[in-house]
């Protein structure tokens, strides 16, 4: 089964996404900022990561400039998920390695279809 | 809705564009003219229906016919088919082609997702043969309102994130101050619209490598299916395909249809068909 790992500061959006994942057939651990998702991504490498950008103590984006620094930290799919929705932001995310980009509001037919765009479905 | 009103407005559907409403589909009928019948100001579809018959007005009925059809789309809703296309059916044809030029019909298109999509999968052909290739995509539905969102190429926020990657929209889009994506000019100029009802004459459109027509036909009357399936077999060129949704099979439809041996998906005339049909 395959594991994703849910970031978002919000307990409501981890389990409504945390859920649609689920649904998915993955395995889905939480966290609740960039840090805290650093520390379980060290202890096991997710396969996909779904991530919020604005966090306290360690944002989406500053997560994921340092995971891909770390030893396989490039194996995650990482899909951004926030409320950020201009080009600027995008554009950011793709640079720093970001593989899919969801803008929030979402549903589960937007996830399971960027889901089966990058091949994680 | 009383039981008449849903008799005459399914006669209607299947008089125009070959809609079939089944009795458990009221809802769908419902709606599907929420909006036309609140713009015109009934209080109920019975106040419709009676309008219609009362005051026979061309347009009106038209436009009800129009609003009845399936307008369900997405962009790369069948990403394998855009696939085929762009990297089999299409430069299969330009083989055979003398002058370097292919059309693409898409018929029934709704609001242009699906021909807007071939028409980008085809921008990302940066080498082989398709390359140099020139790619006429005429894009048809019957609803007006349909072919005026597909041209204003203005989307929303849900249509944009459902089988569009992210680098997708950021290479064939720009976000607009309402929040909605509106796509690129370059992209828009690659497919041209026009209204079209598949039950009459599709001569003016001209002849076609390739045919797109998904989940149409589905929803026609066993009657209209043979009218609209014998419109778009007619506009074949010889050699070309039509394609279709995945539960509709033109074959059974269409006598003079078979599977294509080369191509996944795809129909072809029948060859001994197609020769005593050009004797």
């Amino acid at each position: 089964m395959k594991h994703c790992l849910v970031v978002d500061d919000s307990r409501v959006v981890r389990t409504v996404a945390g859920r649609i994942v689920k649904d998915l057939s993955f395995e889905v651990s939480e966290a609740s900022d960039g840090s805290e998702a650093l520390r379980k991504c060290r202890e096991r490498m997710p396969d996909a990561i779904l991530l919020d950008w604005n966090m306290p103590v360690m944002n989406g984006l500053d997560f994921l400039r340092a995971l891909r620094r770390e030893e396989n930290g490039n194996e995650p799919i990482v899909l951004f998920c926030t409320n950020e929705n201009d080009t600027e932001h995008i554009m950011e995310a793709i640079r720093s390695g970001a593989n899919e980009y969801i803008m929030k509001p979402f549903d589960a037919e937007i996830v399971e279809s960027k889901f089966a765009g990058v091949g994680l479905v | 809705m009383n039981d008449s009103t849903f008799n005459e407005i399914a006669d209607l559907a299947l008089r125009e564009t070959g809609q079939a409403f089944q009795a458990s589909k009221r809802y769908l009928m419902e709606a599907r003219l929420a909006a036309i019948s609140r713009r015109e100001s009934f209080a109920t579809l019975d106040d419709l229906a009676h309008c219609l018959k009362a005051r026979p007005n061309n347009r009106f009925k038209s436009e009800v016919a129009a609003a009845l059809t399936d307008k369900l789309t997405r962009f790369f809703a069948d990403p394998q088919m855009i696939e085929v296309l762009a990297t089999h059916a299409l430069p299969q044809r330009l083989a055979a082609s003398k002058t370097g030029r292919l059309r693409v019909w898409c018929a029934g298109v709704s609001t242009g997702q699906e021909a807007y999509s071939l028409a980008m999968r085809l921008a990302e052909l940066d080498s082989g043969p398709m390359r140099h290739a020139k790619v006429e995509i005429v894009a048809t539905d019957v609803s007006a309102d349909s072919l005026s969102v597909a041209r204003n190429g203005v989307y929303g926020h849900f249509d944009v994130q459902k089988g569009l990657s992210i680098h997708r929209l950021m290479r064939y889009f720009t976000r607009q101050s309402s929040g909605e994506w509106l796509l690129n000019e370059r992209l828009k100029s690659a497919v041209r619209f026009q209204p079209h009802n598949l039950l009459g004459e599709a001569d003016k459109l001209g002849q076609f490598d390739v045919i797109i027509c998904r989940n149409v036909l589905r929803g026609m009357g066993r009657p209209m299916q043979n009218i609209a399936s014998s419109t778009l077999v007619n506009r074949l060129l010889p050699g070309g395909m039509i394609f279709t949704g995945p539960d509709e099979d033109l074959a059974v439809i269409h006598e003079g249809i078979v599977r294509s041996r080369d191509i996944r998906g795809a129909w072809e005339r029948r060859q001994s068909h197609a020769k005593s049909a050009a004797a």
